[in-house]
């Protein structure tokens, strides 16, 4: 860029020098060569927009790449982000729920266009009520966490539903430990 | 077993009459005593026979008295030929035949069916002392016999006991049977099922106004468990409470004129008042554990709720005056949903053991606490009829989830919702 500005206006200053030049000089008119070269000098100014809006081509292509890395960021938080699963009566996280939220939190830190709704549910042990609170309390506890392994607090909203939506409506422990849960619902 | 029941009822009679010591007729003596031979006979036609009439009164009737626990019925394949005569006057009863079959009290009555009206003329007598004990005539149509039957079996109750009964009065659940939890109106018999919401959200525990012909119940309609009104009779339904979070268990005062409910606005479940118009009067509870599931003292001064507070789920007791809290329940661990009995002594609950609940009662000190129920599958939701009389509550057993109706010391269950209905979270309406 500067040498090419540089040259510029070296040609500039030539030319300005030769006009100059040329009016002290007093010279007869017949000395045409140097007026026929000043269209030389339109070629090199006329260059130069050319080649600063190649730039703008440049950012495009930057831009769509972006576009494209955070789009891939967001599908990946979207299927990536896995439920996280509590003991009986309990709104404490787990080790497996910790290193769970973790990753949770490096999918939605990678992807900030996307913001989750976790939702709090409950295994159907329990007065209704109760666990409508408990849900509440689960999903609090994760959305803490996540805040804490710093993602922004205005991405992240909460809603319990007790044990009205259980994944597996078996009566057994298996059915039971898989309901008690926190879920991602990731909107874009 | 017969005796324990006679024992049973005749302490749930006495409990009533202790109440209202008007207007009784039968003796209080020995227990024994205390189930009432009845003979019902069937409605005679006073005109034209009306098919259906006198058997769907009768069944209605029967099914009422019955479970009240009173009375001991006079079967009918003994009754002599009064049975078939329209005696609508004491003077014209032969008590004598009635006294040989053992019968204390009995009802008889006729039905005239002209130009699309309905009138039934019932009688209760006293055999003992051939007097009349009340008379009533109803005027409807065909659609109302069941109504008429159910009015006259509170009325037989008001009669003998000073207290009316609860029959004519109407049960909200909550139902799946569309696939999602929708709010249902049905007889305390489980007939004229009525499904009052279509949210296709889900639509949990509801409760009458004690005062209007509305309820109260939680949505997620709107994407947030809010708390919502409906007027029965127009349909007319709004949201009373939309706070950020849990808009739950709402439990109208005895007086109508504020709601108890959860919320967790602030980031915690905590019980608070609100006015009928929705803003909060008031906050009840401050602690970082959860506290929900209030019921009201029926003098409308302490609520009981459930709180984890001290680790487990217990029941307390808040006066809404004070803020004091006290603790009702120690054993077992897991104790949720009381019911506050209308009568004031006694606290219905449901605990968990193992994975199953069954309901207790406990005197409202923290003494004399019984087990209600027994045997497989889950009890919950208990709530009281107006009268104390009788507990509803919700049974999960097998999968299968329905309403069922008992007397307050445990007696007499019986299922009242239809099969495959998915039914819970009965709800007791006022006398209507």
């Amino acid at each position: 860029m500067m040498p090419k500005l540089n040259l510029t206006r070296l040609v500039v200053m030539l030319f300005v020098l030769t006009l100059l030049a040329a009016g002290c000089a007093k010279k007869p008119l017949t000395e045409e060569p140097l007026v026929t070269e000043q269209p030389t000098q339109e070629q090199v100014l006329q260059q130069q927009p050319a080649v600063i809006e190649e730039q703008p081509v440049d950012e495009a292509a930057a831009e769509a790449a972006r576009i494209a890395a955070a789009e891939a960021a967001a599908n990946k938080a979207v299927s990536g982000l896995l439920r996280i699963y509590f003991d009986f009566d309990q709104y404490v996280l787990t080790d497996a729920a910790r290193q769970q939220l973790a990753r949770n939190a490096s999918l939605l830190k990678a992807a900030p266009t996307i913001n989750v709704q976790i939702e709090g549910h409950c295994d159907e042990r329990g007065s209704d009520e109760y666990n409508l609170a408990l849900g509440e309390k689960r999903a609090m506890a994760t959305k803490s966490h996540l805040v804490s392994l710093g993602v922004s607090i205005g991405r992240v909203s909460i809603i319990s539903y007790g044990e009205e939506i259980p994944l597996d409506p078996a009566k057994t422990e298996a059915a039971w430990a898989k309901n008690r849960r926190a879920e991602f619902n990731a909107r874009r | 077993m017969k005796i324990v029941r006679a024992i049973l009822a005749a302490a749930v009679l006495y409990f009533f009459y202790a109440g209202s010591a008007a207007a009784v007729r039968i003796e209080i003596s020995a227990p024994g005593e205390q189930i009432i031979p009845l003979a019902i006979t069937s409605l005679l036609p006073m005109g034209a026979v009306q098919a259906g009439v006198a058997e769907e009164f009768q069944q209605v009737l029967e099914n009422d008295l019955d479970l009240s626990g009173l009375f001991d019925l006079v079967d009918p394949e003994a009754f002599l030929g009064d049975a078939q005569k329209l005696t609508l006057h004491s003077t014209q009863v032969d008590f004598g035949q009635w006294r040989m079959l053992g019968a204390e009290v009995l009802i008889k009555g006729g039905y005239r069916f002209e130009a699309g009206k309905l009138t039934v003329e019932l009688r209760l007598y006293d055999v003992i002392s051939r007097r009349l004990l009340t008379g009533r005539r109803y005027i409807g149509t065909l659609a109302d016999v069941r109504r008429i039957a159910h009015t006259f079996a509170d009325q037989i109750l008001l009669s003998l006991t000073g207290e009316s009964g609860p029959f004519n009065s109407r049960i909200a659940y909550i139902s799946k049977r569309t696939g999602r939890k929708e709010l249902y109106l049905m007889d305390v018999d489980g007939h004229q099922r009525l499904r009052l919401t279509d949210h296709r959200s889900i639509v949990l525990n509801p409760d009458f106004s004690p005062t209007r012909k509305e309820l109260i119940f939680t949505s997620y309609d709107k994407g947030n468990p809010d708390l919502y009104r409906k007027e029965i009779y127009t349909g007319r339904e709004s949201r009373l409470s939309l706070k950020p979070g849990l808009n739950i268990g709402g439990r109208y005062s005895p007086d109508g004129r504020e709601v108890a409910l959860t919320l967790s606005k602030d980031k915690n479940s905590e019980l608070y008042l609100l006015g009928t118009d929705g803003t909060i009067h008031r906050r009840l509870t401050n602690h970082y554990g959860i506290d929900v599931d209030p019921s009201w003292s029926p003098d409308g001064h302490r609520i009981a709720f459930v709180s984890d507070r001290r680790g487990n789920p217990n029941i307390f007791i808040v006066d809404i005056h004070t803020l004091e809290v006290n603790r009702l329940t120690y054993a077992g661990k897991y104790n949720a949903t009381p019911a506050w009995s209308p009568k004031g002594k006694r606290i219905v609950f449901a605990r968990l053991e193992g994975s199953e609940f069954n309901l207790f009662s406990i005197r409202s000190d923290g003494s004399d606490e019984r087990q209600l129920t027994f045997g497989p599958g889950s009890k919950e939701h208990p709530r009281w009829s107006p009268d104390g009389r009788f507990l509803i509550y919700s049974l999960d057993r097998g999968g299968e989830k329905s309403i069922w109706i008992m007397r307050a010391d445990g007696t007499g269950a019986r299922k009242i919702s239809s099969k495959g209905g998915h039914d819970t979270h009965p709800a007791w309406s006022a006398r209507w």
